[in-house]
């Protein structure tokens, strides 16, 4: 990151011994921290200036992590990280439904929060990133559901993927019957968890298609183009939920 | 026997209708074969009754009877059915004998002094072929009052007289043994319906309660979720076993309740601590002591979260959906292959069955991770198999390890058991690995199976229902 401006932000926790180390450890990676103890706490400092990105603990006593993290995304429009101690899948879902950018599941490798701490922010100033679409996506009888991340085939089982073949996926519904070249298919994942993706492409495109193509060496959805990159050769449609 | 099994209703409903139908049955059968009987008796009382005085008239009043009409040397008696005089007994092959009859009305005739007991012979025969009732028939006669002729019998008894002739008397005897018969068979079907469609009713009061009891237990051993209990219904018993039953029922899911809350507590307490201790080890200068520090850290982690897991296994919120058992193995294998562990995915056919696919992830996870440790790679298979019990999907990991003593398998799926007790916490892991897997296995209703391979190395199978 070379922002000439030095990233604020703002972190929300409880829990002084925490707070404190941690506000102190990214204080040393050079990012301007105030610190809030409690949700009230962080509607007076964000009264007095808005931060770059809000850092949230989820279980708080008072107001809640999640009601705070509504009003954020509602009202302020700031980028916001929930850190919990959580790790069930259903409350991912919950943070991320309200409107979350991220989560991160406490004791989190503090180098992999500010990772994503920038994974964030890159994306936030991206002006092309369009708004989250929450429509689910249709091929052949199997449906993605964006939100939720859950691929079901034409039986309606569901097929497990992972985050990285997800946005794979995406990428490919988005642009349905287009060639993409491996360039462009690396620039399309990227996103917060660019982390996952320094594997090569092609051998997530062969992950992928080993999830949803009956046969490997045949593809019947994702095709190979020669010399060119990857097709996906279904219609795509999209159901509003 | 498999016959009677198949009959024989397996609910409470129908064993008790099909047991009382039976007593019932059987009671009514003895007391119509009682009744049948003493009709019985009284009839053949009285035809032997009515056959002996004819034969007695006859025989005492002969010579008056013979005074009064000159012309008709073989009528006698003044009865309306008149005693035949013959010189043999009009008794024929066709005739059917009644040696009941006979012997009761020999008794009788001997007391009198008219006969020399076995002299007697009584026979029965239809009354359309008795040439007797049809000659009286053609003359214009009645024959008693109220018999329909085709379907009555006539008794014939004859008896022989000093002379050598023989003195042979008639009663009619209607079939009205069918009758009563008929009666009977009547009031047993009535009985039967009446009595049965009372205990239905009264069954029915107490089973549909039950049946929903039933049902409400099985719903809660799957869901542990308190909500929409059994209204109390049906008889007191029943009743009570309800309001038992929801009282437990209740009381389960508060200890449930409360060990969630405690184990977020416990979740939350221990690992904002820890949060806050991997973000101090941070500043320690030394690279490598540094990294020590973090894996510590980690094993502590991974170790609270085996715990918890185990503890919240079967507690899942949602239920379980059907799930691409190959495309999760693929991504379990793919987790191992990205940290550059020997985990490999062996071709194998599309399997579907209901999981939680967090749950068996971890499941499958922690068996690829034994394997990858102790038996050096990991073989992943997805597979499709049917036994006596069902079908199931079955995950199967193979390594080619020294595998686990015979003695030792079974003792491997309890808490807190490593392989080798000689290993240090830095290979061996807290021992909850296959514990896990063995409990994620049985709340989804399946097993976890582990066996030495033959050709060496273990075999670990979570079988799953499909």
């Amino acid at each position: 990151m070379t922002d000439p401006a030095p990233v604020s932000l703002l972190l929300v926790d409880d829990e002084a011994t925490l707070r404190e180390p941690l506000a102190a450890y990214l204080a040393r990676q050079g990012f301007v921290v105030r610190e809030a103890a409690s949700a009230a706490a962080a509607r007076s400092a964000l009264a007095e200036g808005v931060p770059d990105l809000v850092l949230l603990d989820v279980m708080m006593p008072g107001e809640d992590g999640l009601s705070l993290c509504r009003h954020l995304v509602e009202a302020k429009a700031i980028p916001t990280i929930l850190l919990t101690a959580k790790g069930e899948p259903t409350d991912r879902i919950v943070g991320l439904e309200i409107g979350a950018d991220d989560y991160v599941v406490k004791p989190f490798e503090p180098r992999e929060l500010v990772a994503r701490i920038r994974s964030v922010l890159r994306r936030a100033q991206r002006p092309a990133a369009p708004p989250e679409d929450d429509a689910l996506y249709e091929f052949e009888g199997w449906r993605l559901d964006p939100l939720k991340r859950r691929l079901s085939n034409a039986e309606g089982a569901t097929v497990p993927i992972s985050t990285a073949e997800f946005r794979l996926l995406v990428a490919f519904l988005d642009r349905p019957r287009q060639v993409i070249d491996r360039d462009r298919l690396l620039d399309l994942v990227q996103g917060r968890e660019a982390h996952l993706f320094d594997r090569a492409v092609d051998n997530q495109v062969s992950r992928l298609r080993r999830k949803i193509e009956a046969d490997n060496r045949n593809p019947h959805f994702i095709q190979t183009v020669r010399g060119g990159g990857y097709r996906f050769a279904a219609d795509v449609g999209r159901i509003a939920q | 026997m498999r016959l009677w099994r198949r009959i024989w209703p397996s609910s409470l409903l129908g064993q008790v209708l099909l047991a009382v139908a039976l007593a019932l049955l059987a009671a009514q059968a003895i007391s119509a074969a009682l009744l049948y009987r003493a009709a019985e008796e009284r009839r053949e009382q009285h035809f032997v009754g009515s056959l002996a005085v004819q034969l007695v008239a006859a025989a005492n009043g002969r010579t008056e009877e013979f005074r009064r009409r000159p012309g008709d040397a073989r009528e006698l008696g003044p009865r309306r059915m008149r005693v035949e005089r013959a010189p043999a007994p009009p008794m024929g092959p066709a005739d059917r004998a009644e040696p009941g009859l006979a012997a009761t009305l020999a008794a009788v005739l001997v007391e009198e002094g008219l006969a020399t007991g076995a002299q007697v012979r009584v026979v029965s025969r239809a009354a359309l072929r008795d040439p007797r009732i049809l000659q009286r028939l053609a003359s214009g006669h009645p024959i008693g009052r109220g018999f329909a002729l085709t379907d009555t019998r006539v008794l014939l008894a004859s008896v022989p007289q000093a002379d050598g002739w023989w003195l042979t008397a008639r009663v009619l005897s209607p079939q009205h043994e069918r009758a009563a018969l008929r009666g009977l068979v009547v009031q047993t079907a009535v009985l039967f319906g009446v009595l049965l469609l009372a205990v239905w009713l009264i069954l029915r009061r107490i089973t549909r309660p039950l049946a929903a009891l039933t049902g409400r237990l099985e719903d809660f051993a799957r869901t542990q979720n308190a909500d929409r209990q059994l209204v109390p219904q049906g008889p007191g018993d029943v009743r009570r076993l309800i309001v038992a039953h929801n009282a437990m029922e209740a009381r389960i899911a508060a200890m449930l309740d409360e060990k969630d809350v405690m184990l977020g507590a416990i979740g939350h307490d221990l690992k904002t601590p820890l949060a806050a201790l991997r973000v101090r080890i941070e500043s320690v200068e030394d690279e490598s002591e540094r990294a020590r520090m973090a894996a510590g850290i980690e094993d502590i982690v991974r170790t609270l979260d085996d715990i918890l897991s185990l503890a919240r296994v079967g507690r899942a919120s949602e239920p379980p959906e059907r799930t691409e058992l190959s495309a999760l193995a693929a991504g379990v294998v793919e987790e191992f292959e990205d940290m550059g562990e020997p985990a490999t995915l062996a071709e194998g056919p599309r399997v579907v069955a209901p999981v939680h696919v967090t749950w068996a992830k971890r499941a499958l996870r922690n068996l690829v991770s034994n394997a990858v440790r102790y038996g050096g790679a990991a073989e992943v298979e997805v597979l499709r198999e049917a036994d006596p019990d069902g079908d199931w999907a079955v995950l199967r990991v193979s390594d080619n390890g020294p595998g686990i003593p015979e003695n030792r398998l079974a003792a491997m799926t309890e808490p807190f058991v490593r392989g080798e007790a000689s290993r240090n916490r830095g290979t061996g892991g807290a021992g909850l690995g296959l514990t896990l897997a063995r409990a994620i296995a049985e709340a989804h209703g399946g097993r976890l199976v582990l066996v030495n391979r033959a050709e060496g190395g273990l075999m670990a199978e979570l079988r799953l229902p499909l």
